[in-house]
């Protein structure tokens, strides 16, 4: 059989960022910053769509499971990790992260980098999902951590003052929670200070991501995926604008000189949902070979929204609260049929995650909604970010050939 | 450019049966072949490119082969692989342009495809993951009932009182039938209510993608004719049947490679 592909073998069909290595050094400092600030008594283990500007102005360190799942995920031992949970009762159901999470805490000598380090408290939000509180109860149980929920009731059209004012009770709630568990007056001005380091960061990841425009994209999806690490995790830090302004500098190189993420780009589609960490190479780097590209995802852009001027709190409480995880479908559809035109996109792969039912519930009715309004076609594709035991390849290759076959 | 080829090989190889068609430059079909994938998909490919050649008397090793099915990538002397749901959309429109939505039930698959007027797919629905819906149910039902699966749609067609058989899932629809055997209720009304069931499942994928008449069956089980009848009910629409319904995505196939796989 001749091979679909349009490079010889030699000839790699993507680039890879010369940032790349500054983004594993970046990491790896977090990571090593995470150990110490445990051993000192500061570390909090913290949600992705955690207003996390409020710990870090406590000089609490923040560690993010999810993004240790990511990593468990991308180590190919989310099967075993998860077995550690099921053991302990949990049901198979229950979101891959919070099972690697849980079975990790349970048995961190077989987990990458021994687990994350013990926590002195839990930070959860559920503006991204309800499951977060009961994972965190659970590793409480096994830590003795203290949790604390942001409670953000979802949103639906524009956030009403009564919802604004007690989202805003709920982080004066968590200032009282951080004083107190770490022995620390609140400070307002390093507050917004550290809100200010945030909005920079991530002003210097939206650019980069809004560069994605060009044609070719100067980033796909894997890249944008692993290098979005430091704006989850070092949001409000200095460590973060530093490696944006590298990474945005390499993205704008590339678009001034017309270099694209992938060789040859033939097809731009739009991706939805956390990818399957365990095959993320092997399945982009594959595409590209076949000239399709991921100029832009909807999941990346979730932190793409910069904390308004004003009283801070109530700021953050805006930010956060209307993230769109948070808010009814039309928000999401929006966000998506607005990418694709925005990015000139051809079709678009909505990836149905087993765990994640919050960011996958809906994709049915969102793909024919977006294929009504855009007239672009797609596909849903099933599987799981962490467990690749609910990942069938065949399957969603025929599914994502299809796609292409109908738009080429 | 590809050059056009006087004669052409689509083979769809599935994963109950593996089917050949060799065309001649006017689409005519010289000679298909359809037998069990069995264990060896690469096996199979060949013998039926051996069949081929014996019935057509023709040297083949020239001629542009294109493959399609879950076993696409096995057939290695093919130029291309395409997958099923382009080569059925093809298919169906060469045998009969009118259609617009195309139900395809293998053996252990089924898919919806609502087709354009150049023949090409616009959007589809698949069903891989179990076996409800597939000709895999209809065969656990035979078994249960103690009849070959050929004759369990017309036995399903002289049914009284249809029995409810409320779960489409092979494993529980299997126990199900075991109770209303217990309870005495004929195997016709029994196969009736399997038939029932199986397309209830077929039209609510079908509403995934939205039924536009008219509409064409595929695949083995569109020659089950009380399958047929209890779909037509559930979609509520007439069907349109090939004459030879397992060779529509081979047909494709082999319409594709014609044109050199472009
Ligand atoms: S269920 Fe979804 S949003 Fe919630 S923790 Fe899991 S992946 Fe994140």
């Amino acid at each position: 059989m001749a091979p679909d592909a349009t490079t010889t073998p030699k000839e790699k069909a993507y680039r890879k960022l010369n940032t790349s290595k500054l983004l594993r050094d970046t990491m790896t400092l977090h990571i090593l910053s995470t150990k110490q600030a445990s051993q000192q008594g500061r570390l909090a283990w913290v949600t992705s769509g955690f207003p996390v500007e409020i710990p870090v102005a406590f000089d609490v360190t923040a560690a993010y499971p999810e993004q240790y799942g990511a990593i468990v995920g991308s180590e190919k031992c989310g099967p075993l990790l998860c077995g550690f949970a099921e053991e302990l009762g949990f049901s198979q159901e229950l979101c891959s992260y919070a099972r690697s999470s849980i079975g990790s805490v349970k048995n961190p000598q077989q987990s990458p980098l021994t687990g994350l380090p013990t926590p002195q408290a839990l930070l959860a939000c559920n503006n991204i999902c309800g499951t977060v509180l009961s994972w965190y109860e659970a590793v409480s149980e096994m830590t003795g951590a203290p949790v604390y929920l942001v409670d953000m009731p979802p949103l639906e059209g524009d956030q009403p003052s009564h919802h604004l004012s007690y989202v805003k009770s709920k982080l004066e709630g968590l200032i009282e929670f951080l004083s107190q568990t770490f022995n620390q007056d609140y400070d307002e001005e390093k507050l917004i200070q550290v809100a200010e380091l945030s909005n920079e960061a991530v002003s210097l990841w939206t650019r980069a991501l809004e560069a994605c425009r060009h044609k070719p994209t100067p980033l796909n999806c894997a890249d944008r995926f692993l290098s979005m690490a430091p704006i989850v995790a070092l949001r409000g830090t200095q460590q973060a604008i530093s490696f944006y302004q590298a990474f945005l500098a390499e993205v704008q190189d590339r678009v001034k000189n017309n270099v694209g993420a992938i060789v040859d780009e033939k097809v731009r589609l739009l991706w939805d949902n956390i990818p399957p960490w365990f095959t993320i190479y092997n399945f982009f780097n594959t595409l590209a070979k076949k000239g399709v590209s991921f100029p832009a995802d909807s999941y990346t852009h979730a932190w793409s929204a910069n904390i308004p001027r004003g009283e801070i709190l109530e700021s953050i409480a805006k930010v956060y609260s209307n993230v769109y995880l948070n808010k009814g479908l039309t928000a999401k559809i929006d966000k998506m049929c607005s990418l694709i035109k925005d990015y000139d996109l051809e079709g678009f792969v909505l990836f149905s995650v087993r765990s994640c039912k919050r960011y996958s519930l809906g994709q049915m009715v969102t793909k024919e909604e977006i294929t009504r309004r855009t007239g672009v076609p797609g596909v849903i594709i099933e599987g799981d970010m962490v467990d690749s035991q609910q990942y069938n390849e065949a399957q969603v290759e025929t599914r994502v050939e299809a796609l292409l076959e109908m738009i080429v | 450019m590809a050059t056009k080829s006087t004669l052409s090989i689509g083979i769809d190889v599935g994963s109950t049966t593996t089917k050949a068609v060799l065309l001649d430059a006017k689409r005519n079909v010289v000679t298909q072949y359809l037998l069990a994938t069995g264990a060896s998909a690469q096996k199979s490919v060949q013998k039926c490119l051996d069949e081929l050649r014996k019935s057509s008397q023709q040297d083949l090793t020239v001629v542009p082969v294109i493959s399609t099915g879950y076993g696409r990538r096995q057939a290695l002397n093919a130029i291309k692989s395409v997958t099923e749901i382009t080569c059925h959309s093809v298919g169906v429109h060469h045998l009969n342009p009118e259609i617009r939505t195309l139900i395809d039930i293998g053996g252990q698959d089924s898919k919806v495809i609502r087709i354009g007027t150049d023949g090409r797919p616009l959007d589809f629905e698949l069903n891989d993951k179990c076996s409800a819906g597939t000709g895999r149910f209809l065969e656990v039902m035979a078994r249960v009932l103690e009849v070959s699966i050929n004759e369990l749609g017309s036995l399903s067609l002289k049914a009284k009182r249809p029995s409810t058989i409320s779960s489409t899932c092979t494993v529980f629809a299997e126990s199900e039938v075991i109770g209303r055997i217990g309870t005495g209720e004929s195997p016709s009304d029994i196969a009736a209510g399997v038939h029932k069931a199986m397309a209830s499942k077929i039209a609510t994928l079908s509403q995934r993608v939205g039924v536009k008449s008219p509409v064409s069956v595929t695949g083995g089980v569109a020659l089950n004719p009380g399958f047929l009848y209890y779909l037509a009910q559930a979609i509520q629409t007439e069907l349109w049947v090939p004459r030879e319904p397992q060779y529509t995505g081979a047909l494709g196939a082999a319409i594709l490679a014609l044109g050199g796989g472009e």
